[in-house]
Formats: C-alpha cells, sequence, structure tokens
C-alpha cells in the first residue's frame, strides 16, 4: 500500500536520512522505534511531502506521490497525527474537525464524520464549542485522531501519540490506536515509546540516525538483545519514557 | 456638532478598516508586511476614477477597480512574494516598499502629480439622523462599507475558505497535511484584499473629491498601525481598530485640533499601545 524507497532527506548541509526504505501493507499496524533526533518525524513529513527529499521514492498504491502536491496526499487517503497534536488552537473543536474534512465537499458527509468521531470520543462532544487550545493534553490528542479520521483515511501517520502525555493518558492512547488497527484502519506509527508501540505492532523497523537498522515482526524485536538493551531498558517495571539507555 | 463629527469618525474608521483588511489577510497566512497594498488602494481609486470619467458610471468604476487591482495583488503575490518567501521576511518588506513607491510615481507618470477630482453623484440624498446631518456622499460610503464588511465576516466566518484562512495562519504545515491548497488560499487573499482596497480608495477619492498618486502614503503607514493595534492578523482586532483610529482622530481634531495634526494621532496611539500592550488591543500574548 505505502512503500518507501532509499530515501534521502537533508535539511541544507544536515543530513537527516540515509537511504531509508520501508513498506506497509493493507490492514498493517507498522512501528518505526527510533531515538529522538533518528529522523522518524522527517520520514513522516517526506510521505506527507512537508519535507522535499533529495532521493528515493514514496509510493501509494503502486503510483509514485513525488508528483503529488501535499495538499493533494490528504486526498489521495494519508491521514495524519502529528508529532505534538498540533490541533488548531484558536479554532473549536468543531471548527478543527471541519479542518480534518477539508478535502470532503459534501456537507452531509462532514457531518456523519463528525457525530462518529463525537461518538467515538464523547469527550470532544461536550467540549465541542470550546477552543482547541483550552483542552488538556489527552483531550488534544483525541482531537488530533479525530481531526485525522474525518477525511477517512486509507492510510493513518501517527507521530509520537505519546509524547507529553501523562502515563494513564499514554495507555489510553495507545488503547485507541490498537483498536483503530483491530476495526481494519492501516497505520504507520512513529515511537520513542518502544515497549509500548511494539506492543500494539504488527511489525517494526528500528530507525537510527537515519538509517534503517533492524526490521522485523514486533515479537521478533521484541526479543531482539540489542532491542531490549537499547529500547526496552532491559524489561526493568515502572514508568518507562523509551529513550535508549546510554 | 458631536453627532455629526461621530458620523465622520465612523465613515473614516470603515474606511481604515477596509483597507487595513488586505493587510491583515496577507500576514496572517505570509507573515510579510504587504506596505505595497496601500499602491492597490491607490491604483483602485485611478482606474475607478478614469472608468467613471469614461462611462460616467459609478457601479461601473468599483467594479473595474475591484476586478483590476484583485488581479493586482494576484500578481504582486506571484512575482514579486512569492519568489521571496525563502528569504528572511525582512527581503519581502523591502520589496514591498520598493513596489509602493515605484507604483506611486508609476501614477504620477501616467496621470500627473496633480489632484484630480472624483464628481460623482450617488444614488442618495441627505440624510437626518437627529443632530447629524449626513451628506449623500457619505451615506453612500457608509453604505458600500457596511456591505464590504458582512461581505468580509461572511467569508472569513462562515465559509469554508474562511476557516482554512483560519487555520493556515495558525498552522500552515498542518493545514497542508489537512489538505488545504495553501497557495490558493494565499492567491485568494490577495484577490479579496485587493479588491476590498481598490473600492475603498474610490470611497476616500470621493469623501476628499481628490485622487492623486500620493494618496496611498498616509494610509499606508495608517494601515500599519492599525493591523498593528488589532493584534496582527487578527480581523476581528483589525476592524475594531479601525474603527477606533477613525473615531479618535475624528473627533481630537474636532475638539482639540490645534494640539496635534490629525495624521500624528494614530502614531501616537501606536507606540502608546506597543509600550503598554506589545501583543496589540485584541491579539493573544500567547500568539
Amino acid at each position: 500500500m505505502l512503500e518507501v524507497r532509499d530515501l534521502h532527506v537533508a535539511y541544507g548541509e544536515v543530513r537527516v536520512l540515509h537511504g531509508v526504505s520501508l513498506t506497509v501493507q493493507r490492514g498493517e499496524l507498522v512501528a518505526v522505534i527510533g531515538a529522538n533526533g533518528a529522523g522518524k518525524t522527517t520520514m513522516m513529513k517526506s510521505i506527507l511531502g512537508l519535507v522535499t527529499p533529495d532521493a528515493g521514492d514514496i509510493r501509494w498504491n503502486g503510483q509514485s506521490l513525488m508528483r503529488v502536491p501535499p495538499w493533494a496526499r490528504a486526498a489521495a487517503g494519508i491521514g495524519y497525527v502529528p508529532e505534538g497534536r498540533r490541533v488548531f488552537p484558536g479554532l473549536t473543536v468543531e471548527q478543527n474537525l471541519r479542518m480534518g474534512a477539508y478535502p470532503v465537499r459534501n456537507p452531509r458527509e462532514v457531518q456523519a464524520g463528525i457525530d462518529e468521531v463525537y461518538a467515538l470520543f464523547p469527550r470532544l462532544a461536550e467540549r465541542r464549542r470550546q477552543r482547541a487550545g483550552t483542552l488538556s493534553g489527552g483531550e488534544q490528542q483525541m482531537l488530533a485522531i479525530g481531526r485525522a479520521l474525518m477525511n477517512r483515511p486509507r492510510l493513518l501517520l501517527i507521530d509520537e501519540v505519546s509524547m507529553g502525555l501523562m502515563p494513564i493518558m499514554v495507555q489510553r492512547a495507545f488503547d485507541i490506536v490498537k483498536s483503530l488497527h483491530e476495526q481494519g484502519m492501516t497505520i504507520l506509527l512513529v515511537e520513542q515509546n518502544a515497549r509500548q508501540a511494539l506492543a500494539v505492532a504488527d511489525r517494526g523497523y528500528v530507525l537510527e540516525l537515519g538509517r534503517i537498522v533492524l526490521a522485523g515482526t514486533a515479537a521478533q524485536l521484541q526479543s531482539d538483545p540489542r532491542v531490549q538493551a537499547a529500547y526496552l531498558g532491559g524489561g526493568s517495571g515502572g514508568f518507562h519514557d523509551g529513550r535508549p539507555r546510554a | 456638532m458631536l453627532a455629526q463629527q461621530f458620523v465622520s469618525g465612523i465613515v473614516i474608521g470603515g474606511v481604515y478598516a477596509l483597507i487595513a483588511m488586505g493587510l491583515t489577510l496577507v500576514y496572517g497566512v505570509l507573515r510579510i508586511l504587504h506596505v505595497a497594498h496601500a499602491a492597490v488602494y491607490a491604483t483602485g481609486a485611478y482606474v475607478g476614477l478614469i472608468t467613471f470619467q469614461r462611462t460616467d458610471n459609478l457601479w461601473l468604476g468599483l467594479a473595474a477597480a475591484a476586478v483590476f487591482c484583485g488581479l493586482f495583488g494576484v500578481m504582486i503575490h506571484r512575482f514579486v512574494y512569492g519568489p521571496l518567501l525563502d528569504q528572511p521576511r525582512i527581503v519581502p518588506l523591502i520589496a514591498s516598499i520598493g513596489l509602493f513607491i515605484f507604483s506611486q510615481d508609476f501614477l504620477r507618470l501616467l496621470f500627473g502629480p496633480y489632484a484630480m477630482s472624483f464628481p460623482a453623484s450617488v444614488p442618495f440624498g441627505l440624510l437626518e439622523l437627529g443632530d447629524a446631518v449626513i451628506p449623500g456622499r457619505q451615506v453612500f460610503i457608509l453604505a458600500v462599507t457596511a456591505v464590504l464588511l458582512a461581505l468580509t465576516w461572511y467569508v472569513v466566518g462562515r465559509t469554508r475558505l474562511g476557516l482554512a484562512w483560519t487555520a493556515v495562519s495558525q498552522d500552515a504545515e498542518t493545514a497542508v497535511a489537512m489538505g488545504v491548497n495553501v497557495p490558493r488560499v494565499v492567491a485568494f487573499n490577495f484577490l479579496f484584499g485587493s479588491s476590498i482596497a481598490a473600492i475603498a480608495g474610490i470611497l476616500v477619492g470621493m469623501h476628499y473629491n481628490s485622487v492623486y498618486p500620493a494618496m496611498g502614503e498616509m494610509p499606508a503607514y495608517k494601515m500599519l498601525a492599525v493591523v498593528v493595534l488589532g493584534g496582527l492578523g487578527s480581523v476581528p482586532g483589525t476592524v475594531v481598530a479601525a474603527f477606533l483610529l477613525g473615531l479618535v482622530e475624528t473627533l481630537l481634531v474636532g475638539f482639540a485640533g490645534f494640539v496635534l495634526p490629525r495624521d500624528a494621532i494614530a502614531f501616537v496611539a501606536l507606540i502608546a499601545i506597543l509600550l503598554l500592550r506589545p501583543e496589540g488591543l485584541f491579539g493573544r500574548s500567547d500568539a
């Protein structure tokens, strides 16, 4: 469904991705784990066209996306839950959802989408007229996910769903991701919190300093000693933010 | 006397709002101070006047100015700002000032340095409102201003495009990811803001019965004052600030005209506001 081939990206002189390749099949939940600065967000933005790769190809259902302008990629069926949620702070909850449905021109379809999101997150319905900037972090994350669902995407890109959330909300966020996946949504998840990400994913990739260093099923990665040492903290209990231990 | 001054202040304030609106729309999405907008305004006055002289039809003058200047605005975006968007914001600002000066001199070359009168008759007579007697021209200006401000409110507040504009002004990158064709939204801003400024140019030309090449000069500075007072990029803030400035100016000049020249008041207010509330009267301090 999605195929990233040998992607190279640089910001000016700083090279961030050095030939990243990965695939996502229909119905899969694929996790890309890696530390801060590994290039995870850059990879997501390349798929969305928000940064321009120097080399490589991104194929969507067999067609190259390289000449598709970024705003047309949402209409092509790619939904996006940005890192840090990035809800429009001055717009109300409902206006944020309407923005998520921007490519949808039929008002009835938009309203149906809003109703579905409210059914999924009743909390958002209670706050529909509130400005998004005044919501709690967890509510903003629900809004960011709901907004991405408004366009009925065929692939959902989720960047750091757990970032900046309280531990109880982290669990809730991953439960939402898991249940979306169980309902058939194809998801590419990028995450520092390797433990949680691999617990919900089918397959995973490990991104280190702009290169994929390891790939496999979630179970393979979970039992890989290198992954355990670097990302799973040797299985110690308690709250864990997923950062590699030096 | 007071009522008369008040109406006059509303007329001036409304025109300020029309001019500053384009600046606010552009600043909101591009973060460029579009100084050349004042040249669009002056050009609008000339296109309106020339069309009126040829056809003796004021409505045709308004329409011609709106269309011509709307396209002028889109071309400024396309050919002047577009190629400079990757540069630090000072670069398009300097280009904008240069374009403004160039356009003023171009108008001077085309039409001469002298003021031309705008002898349009309007479909309104004297309007008496209590103490105030409002000349037909002012009634016309008020009516056109009200219609255009209502139209702006509708487009920004009630349409999909207006929602997209607000979203782009808050987070352009995320708006793109949501499927907003940002260049098209920006182009529409220039089209819409420039058309409104062109009509404002005609209204001012009629108000003072004078159209001259440098007529954009004072509005260029004042619209900056208005958008800063209004909180840079806030549409309602711009409208309120414009009316506030128009009223304060007119009333102060009416009652204490010898203290400060009219045009200085805007800038005294601007400095005072910047010292007291750097985010503007209606700006969000978190923005």
